[in-house]
């Protein structure tokens, strides 16, 4: 039953970002910006208002493409359970800048943002992949593996 | 890597195929809520006909064809990568079926691609040292 449930929470927190790939739509990422300029409308946390003014806003169009490749690639890396604990973190960390973008916004609601805090922290301290995902399948190759991306692989997992 | 049905891999690789091939009941969607992946139009064959591959490959225990699987779902995410929001979008998809074609292909592959294993007797479980029983909680 545990490891069920752990499978469904990985599958879950996939599909959450999987379907929120799709809204991020190039060439000019018109959502993606409204939601991004919410951290100056309505800053959060300073420094991160500045780096959003200074740095994110004047160059979007690559930002927004790296918004989409890192969220369309945890989703798909977090499906299949392939260095899982790596893209729990990478996952935290974009729900951080998600979250100090938009979370004085008008009609947002706060725990949303705290709930997906706690569900990447969940899937890093369950080690999620290796419970019906490809970390479990490869993790006894990459054990017996000599080479440097196989030791790597199996930190990231 | 072997990709026979009685091997860890093989089982893997199936689970894979078997998401490809189902992936067009993701066009049974009723609402937005409810939209996980945009799979439609051409996206509704591409899907399960290389799902359908990867499975016949897992059946016959030919790892060249889950491979061949695998490299297709990595090429239509690319295509799908660079069309979205364009026209023409030939899959018919957005960022979300880029995410499940990307899942599929680098998953195949990676089942596929990796090295075999050790033979029972040379694998690390045999001679001792914990492997499945603590994989869940370390």
């Amino acid at each position: 039953m545990t490891r069920a449930l752990i499978v469904v929470l990985r599958v879950g927190v996939a599909l959450l970002w999987i379907e929120n790939a799709g809204w991020k739509t190039p060439p000019d990422f018109t959502t993606l910006q409204k939601f991004t300029m919410y951290a100056v409308e309505y800053p959060v946390l300073g420094p991160f208002t500045w780096v959003t003014e200074a740095l994110v806003l004047p160059n979007f169009i690559f930002f927004g493409w790296m918004t989409l490749l890192l969220e369309a690639s945890l989703g798909a890396f977090l499906l299949i359970g392939l260095a899982t604990r790596f893209w729990a973190v990478v996952g935290l960390v974009q729900t951080l800048a998600i979250t100090l973008s938009v979370l004085n916004a008008p009609n947002e609601w706060e725990w949303s943002f705290y709930l997906m805090i706690l569900a990447h922290v969940a899937l890093f301290a369950t080690a999620a992949g290796r419970v019906f995902g490809l970390d479990g399948v490869l993790r006894p190759i990459w054990r017996t593996s000599s080479s440097r991306v196989a030791g790597l692989l199996m930190r990231l997992s | 890597m072997s990709v026979a049905r009685t091997e860890p891999s093989g089982r893997a690789a199936l689970a894979l195929g078997v998401v490809g091939v189902i992936s067009p009941a993701f066009a049974l969607t009723t609402s937005s809520n409810n939209n996980f992946v945009l799979v439609q139009g051409l996206g509704l064959v591409v899907f399960p006909v290389l799902g359908l591959v990867a499975v016949l490959g897992v059946a016959l225990a030919k790892r060249l064809i889950v491979i061949l699987a695998g490299a297709g779902f990595a090429l239509a995410a690319l295509v799908q990568l660079a069309q979205f929001g364009r026209s023409p979008n030939w899959l018919d998809g957005n960022g979300s079926t880029f995410s499940l074609l990307m899942a599929l292909g680098i998953g195949l592959l990676a089942t596929a691609l990796t090295p075999s294993v050790p033979s029972a007797d040379e694998s690390p479980a045999k001679n001792g040292t914990p492997r499945s029983g603590s994989e869940q909680s370390s």
